[in-house]
């Protein structure tokens, strides 16, 4: 084979795609390169402060929320800004008018989603550890009281990542926000003391690990959402 | 190239589209149909926004949806509704587009000034759009389109609700971007593409019934148009299709089948009278 030859394989294999696929941390440095934080976040400023707005009157139940409910509370809205910004900003997204203009451009509404929420989730740590700090009455119960809210915020998050990549439908992540809240009433209401007994009991080396569980199973499902090949653009 | 082969698209059990193959190679292909043809059903499959039920769309002979973003590197898209930003500038918005488009920054700085100057926005492109009409707007969309300088251009109804004038500066900007690429435009306006287009596809029952240049689809009725101001004296069936003032007199265009040369005066069919003999029965 001579070079001529050698070359015009290797272009063939180029063509064909062969070539291997960039990692999520590349194409994310690409990305932020590219877009910037400025087109990531664009056209999201107006669901953020909704979300934000929303979630105001939802968190001032923690202030008035009697000590001998403060795990419920705070296991129930753990997750609440992360939920109510997704719910708010994805919704508008699939809803816009350029989403569809959007879904056939080469970077898709996907790469550009994922990135999106791992700041969403960052946020959610920042806003639990908030309602750690607001709901927890003494230092020892400090430490149980953030790994639960973490195992919450990841658990919820994770599994309303994979509601929203599996049905792909424009009001799944509403609908999510919708049944967590409605979920952490209910349950409260029905079982009262002993919901929050059973919340106040679980060892921190278990949640913990949802916390860890829910972080890795985020992560996955952001990596491969970044990188990987789908026939549709959708998030 | 960009190839169909035998696409069929179903709705539940509505047959949209019906077993189409179509070759795009270079040039302006219009896709003119009445409302609810199924133009936009095929400009979606060829942006990867729906998928084929059954058959298959090629790129220089890989399946499109395969190729992924390869495949989505190399279109343009104008949407029949276009959304667009009312908040933003010309400018801004399609510098965002760019990004999501992959165009690295500075191509796409020049890219951007010089297709804001080949649409003719350049007073206005540091406005909000707000303001702006509905053909500026559709400016934008095709400046849009054509940021990452695609090999494939893709519009749908790109003339829609546009004033004559519009119409007009529309067409030569198609014309003028149609070098060395595929344009796909759909329409149901004869006139925008008569004297563009290189081929025309009209889909009839939702199958594909003509792929063809427009002199050609002309032909088809060659013999057959003609023109009266007294419609009484036709006798053979015919199928009346548009009129005119002209000094007072009214003046019948209409297609007929036998020789009617006698009695009224042959006329050079054009595409507007084969639009309206060949959907004749379409509601
Ligand atoms: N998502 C859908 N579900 C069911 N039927 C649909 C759907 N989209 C389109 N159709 C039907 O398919 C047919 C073709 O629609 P399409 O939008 O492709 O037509 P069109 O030629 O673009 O029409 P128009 O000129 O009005 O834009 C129509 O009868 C329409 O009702
Ligand atoms: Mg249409």
């Amino acid at each position: 084979m001579n070079d001529r030859e050698r070359d015009a394989s290797i272009d063939l294999i180029l063509s064909r795609g062969l070539v291997k696929p960039k990692s999520a941390a590349a194409v994310t440095r690409e990305m932020l390169r590219g877009l910037g934080l400025r087109f990531i976040f664009w056209d999201t400023a107006y669901s953020i402060i909704f979300a934000v707005l929303t979630l105001a009157p939802i968190a001032a139940v923690l202030l008035i929320t009697p000590t001998e409910r403060h795990f419920t509370v705070a296991f129930a809205l753990s997750p609440a800004l992360f939920l109510l910004i997704t719910a708010f900003a994805e919704t508008a997204e699939r809803a816009g008018a350029l989403y569809e203009l959007k879904r056939t451009c080469r970077y898709t509404v996907r790469q550009i989603t994922a990135l999106r929420i791992a700041c969403y989730s960052l946020a959610g740590v920042v806003y639990c550890a908030a309602v750690t700090a607001v709901s927890a009455n003494s230092g020892a119960e400090l430490v149980r009281l953030l790994t639960l809210c973490l195992g919450s915020l990841f658990v919820c998050a994770a599994a309303s990542l994979a509601v929203m990549r599996n049905l792909r439908r424009r009001w799944v992540n509403a609908v999510f926000a919708a049944a967590w809240l409605f979920a952490n009433t209910a349950l409260p209401a029905r079982y009262g003391a002993e919901w929050e007994t059973l919340l106040s009991g679980v060892p921190y080396a278990v949640s913990a690990a949802a916390a860890a569980a829910g972080i890795a199973a985020l992560i996955l499902q952001l990596k491969s959402m970044l990188t990987e090949a789908l026939p549709y653009a959708d998030a | 190239m960009l190839t169909l082969n035998n696409v069929t698209k179903n709705y539940g059990k509505f047959t949209a589209l019906d077993g189409i193959s179509l070759e795009f190679t270079g040039g302006v292909y219009a896709l003119l149909s009445p409302n609810g043809a199924g133009k936009t059903t095929l400009i979606k499959m060829l942006t990867t926004l729906i998928f084929p039920t059954s058959g298959e769309i090629l790129w220089n002979g890989d399946e499109i949806v395969k190729l992924d973003a390869r495949y989505r590197g190399v279109i343009g898209y104008l949407p029949q509704d276009f959304g667009y930003y009312r908040s933003h500038s010309p400018r801004e918005f399609l510098r965002y587009i760019a990004a999501v488009k992959c165009v690295p920054r500075d191509a796409a700085r020049r890219k951007i000034d010089e297709l804001i100057e080949v649409v003719g926005l350049s007073d206005v492109r540091d406005k909000k759009m707000r303001k702006f009409s509905g053909g500026m707007i559709q400016r934008v969309g095709i400046a849009q389109a054509m940021l990452n300088d695609p090999q494939i251009l893709i519009l749908d109804e790109p003339t829609a609700g546009l004033d004559p004038k519009e119409r007009v500066r529309f067409r030569n900007l198609i014309s003028s971007l149609s070098k060395d690429r595929i344009v796909i435009l759909s329409t149901h306006i004869v006139s925008d593409i008569e004297t563009i287009a290189s081929r025309v596809i009209m889909f009839r029952d939702h199958k594909l019934m003509t792929n063809d240049t427009p002199a050609a689809i002309c032909d088809s009725l060659a013999g057959k148009v003609y023109e009266t101001d007294n419609l009484a004296a036709i006798t053979a069936p015919y199928l009346a299709l548009t009129e005119r003032q002209d000094g007072g007199r009214t003046i019948t265009r209409f297609a007929c089948e036998s020789d009617c040369s006698a009695v009224a005066a042959a006329a050079a069919p054009n595409l507007e009278d084969v639009f309206l003999y060949v959907y004749r029965d379409a509601v």
